[in-house]
């Protein structure tokens, strides 16, 4: 109703009361969901088959060593008490330390990091630049010879596991053509870049089955409501609809599925990273999990939990950010 | 009886459903590797026997798809590995179908508080990815196979109770749901007899998509070395065991990773047609 009369400048700038308490309600339900987590991750350590003294000093640990650990670790206290010492740590970026490394998990996780966060940013952006462009081209052309290429890829996409997506590439571009590196992180700069093209190909092409498809769905349906047609009965160009009918209109689509990509592409890593040899978190997670070095499990399934609470976070109050529609909802449901 | 049979035209006995020849095809692959599964004796060598002289080599009349890093056979060891490559993606399958559907109908016919509750949870569980948590899980309690299978069931619920959901709360306002609930038929009779019926299609949808997702993910946690067994013929290990032999022999690595593909790709195919020609059903109807 106000749509046509909304004004422009200051005067939209103040929260209005609805959209200020959903923001509240969401950032505390975050924070409510990483102390679950953090609880959850607590209790790894209690879960662990043996109890927690076998989980840090192993199966063959005599009595004597399982009590000294009791001790040092502190296991012989009741369990509330140790927990807020966990969560203090926590707080302070202090996982504690890895039993096989005999290093701060914190650093570990810091030195993987490093690896990890280029190859999702890559990625990411081959994964959503690519798909945006075909699911936007072939939902313009529906039927054409690209549409079936795509929706075939797209199935082909979906079947296949990215460790086997990895191991063709390695083959076919490391082996018999030579062109890039098949395994390795490389050595800084440009061969970092290099080292990276293969894997982060690999996980783009397996996302690529899921964003194409989304894109190609959401953009189709924009494409068939009246105002697209309305637009073109204008005699408006393929890029003006483009940009003001479709991208606008998708928006909060194009936004969620940009969160979780991020949040699957996590997943994908872990074997991009096997697949590789990349010494990158999912590396760390899969090593931990074969030496039982319950401390690093603990840290990396902190962090990655906190990821995923701050994506879909961020993507929830993007989404705001961007489409009226949602806000103004928000005003009238009180 | 027998009357009505004879009257039939001869042409309808041998009537076969149109079916495009690629997804012929997936169902013949599909029937392979069935019979594999229910009858490993059709390896032709010992998919165990280790022979070191042997190791890594190509296709050869005594071994058709070649030798692993171990010298065993490949084919061999690819028939004995259909039995765990399929019973999980099974399991997998059958449990989501099962446990989606129970949901969904409970959701979406019943709705009030049991929907809010059911929705809820399922909201929750939305935007968790199900293989992380199975790593993480296998991680903390040490592996195994069943509690792995478990994990992936629950976290791969939401996806498809929201859409069974959507399908139940589109029929159950149909004129024949309304007359079977006013004619005081009992309430597991309308949902049992007249409205899970009507959504079967959807619900063999889910199961193969699921399967094929199944076939992915366990195959991937079987390439992390959790879940299956260590030794254990399993074709994602297969892949894992022999990554290293891809650099001077690929038909170690090859073999295992084409029947994945395969295997994912034809369940895909058949779920695909399965949907395609409920909907043709419905547009004609």
């Amino acid at each position: 109703m106000t749509v046509a009369t909304a004004p422009q400048g200051s005067a939209r700038r103040a929260l209005a009361p609805g959209l200020l308490r959903y923001v509240v309600v969401r950032v505390v339900s975050a924070v409510c969901v990483m102390f679950a987590v953090s609880i959850v991750v607590f209790l790894f350590i209690h879960a662990a088959p043996g109890g927690p003294e076998h989980a840090i000093g192993g199966e063959l640990a005599t009595e004597e060593q399982l009590e000294s650990i009791r001790q040092r670790y502190g296991f012989d206290r009741p369990l509330p008490e140790q927990y807020l010492q966990f969560l203090g740590g926590i707080l302070h970026g202090d996982f504690g330390e890895s039993i096989i490394q005999k290093t701060p998990v914190a650093t570990l996780i810091g030195e993987t990091v490093k690896v990890t966060l280029p190859l999702l940013a890559f990625t990411w952006i081959l994964a959503m630049g690519a798909g945006l462009a075909l699911g936007i081209l072939t939902a313009s052309r529906p039927g054409s010879r690209l549409d079936r290429f795509s929706l075939g890829m797209t199935t082909l996409g979906a079947s296949t596991p990215a460790f086997v997506v990895g191991t063709f590439l390695a083959w076919l571009f490391g082996v018999q053509l030579g062109w890039f590196p098949a395994l390795g992180a490389g050595e800084g700069g440009l061969d970092t870049v290099r080292h990276l093209v293969l894997p982060a190909a690999t996980a783009a092409i397996v996302l690529l089955a899921v964003t194409t498809r989304i894109t190609r769905v959401r953009v189709g349906q924009i494409l068939e409501e009246d105002q697209a047609t309305f637009a073109r009965a204008r005699g408006l160009g393929r890029w003006w609809t483009l940009k003001h009918v479709v991208l606008r209109n998708a928006g909060v689509q194009l936004v969620t599925l940009s969160g979780s990509v991020v949040v699957s592409l996590f997943t994908g890593l872990i074997l991009v990273e096997r697949v590789f040899n990349l010494p990158g978190i999912g590396s760390l997670m899969v090593d931990a999990i074969h030496d039982r070095d319950m401390p690093v499990i603990q840290g990396v399934t902190f962090c990655v939990a906190l990821l995923v609470v701050t994506v879909n976070l961020v993507v929830d109050l993007v989404c705001m950010a961007i489409d009226p529609r949602l806000r103004a909802r928000l005003e009238t449901n009180r | 009886m027998s009357a009505v049979t004879q009257v039939a035209p001869v042409g309808a006995r041998l009537r076969l459903p149109k079916v495009p020849p690629l997804t012929a095809l997936a169902g013949v692959f599909l029937v392979v590797v069935a019979a594999c599964a229910l009858f490993p004796g059709f390896a032709p060598q010992d998919p165990a026997a280790i022979n070191a002289a042997e190791s890594l080599q190509g296709p050869s009349g005594a071994h058709p798809l070649g030798t692993d890093q171990l010298g065993r056979d490949t084919l061999s060891r690819l028939v004995a590995g259909a039995r765990t490559s399929l019973l999980g993606p099974l399991v997998l399958g059958l449990g989501v179908t099962a446990i989606s559907t129970v949901l969904a109908v409970a959701a979406g016919w019943f709705g009030g508080r049991t929907d809010a509750v059911i929705s809820r949870i399922i909201d929750f569980f939305y935007s968790v990815p199900a293989l992380l948590v199975a790593i993480v899980v296998a991680g903390v309690t040490g592996g195994g196979f069943g509690i792995t299978l478990v994990v992936l069931i629950i976290f791969g619920l939401p996806m498809h109770v929201r859409n069974l959901r959507a399908a139940v709360m589109e029929r159950a306002h149909l004129p024949f749901m309304e007359a079977a609930v006013t004619l005081g038929l009992p309430t597991w009779r309308v949902v049992l007899t007249h409205l899970v019926p009507t959504i079967v299609p959807n619900v063999v949808a889910v199961f193969f998509v699921t399967f094929t997702y199944g076939v992915v993910e366990l195959s991937s946690l079987s390439f992390l070395g959790l879940g299956v067994p260590p030794g254990a013929p399993d074709w994602g290990r297969m892949v894992a065991d022999n990554r290293a032999a891809v650099f001077t022999d690929v038909w170690a690595v090859a073999a295992p990773a084409v029947a994945i593909v395969l295997l994912a790709v034809s369940a895909n195919l058949i779920g695909e047609h399965v949907q395609r020609t409920h909907e043709q059903s419905r547009k004609e109807r």
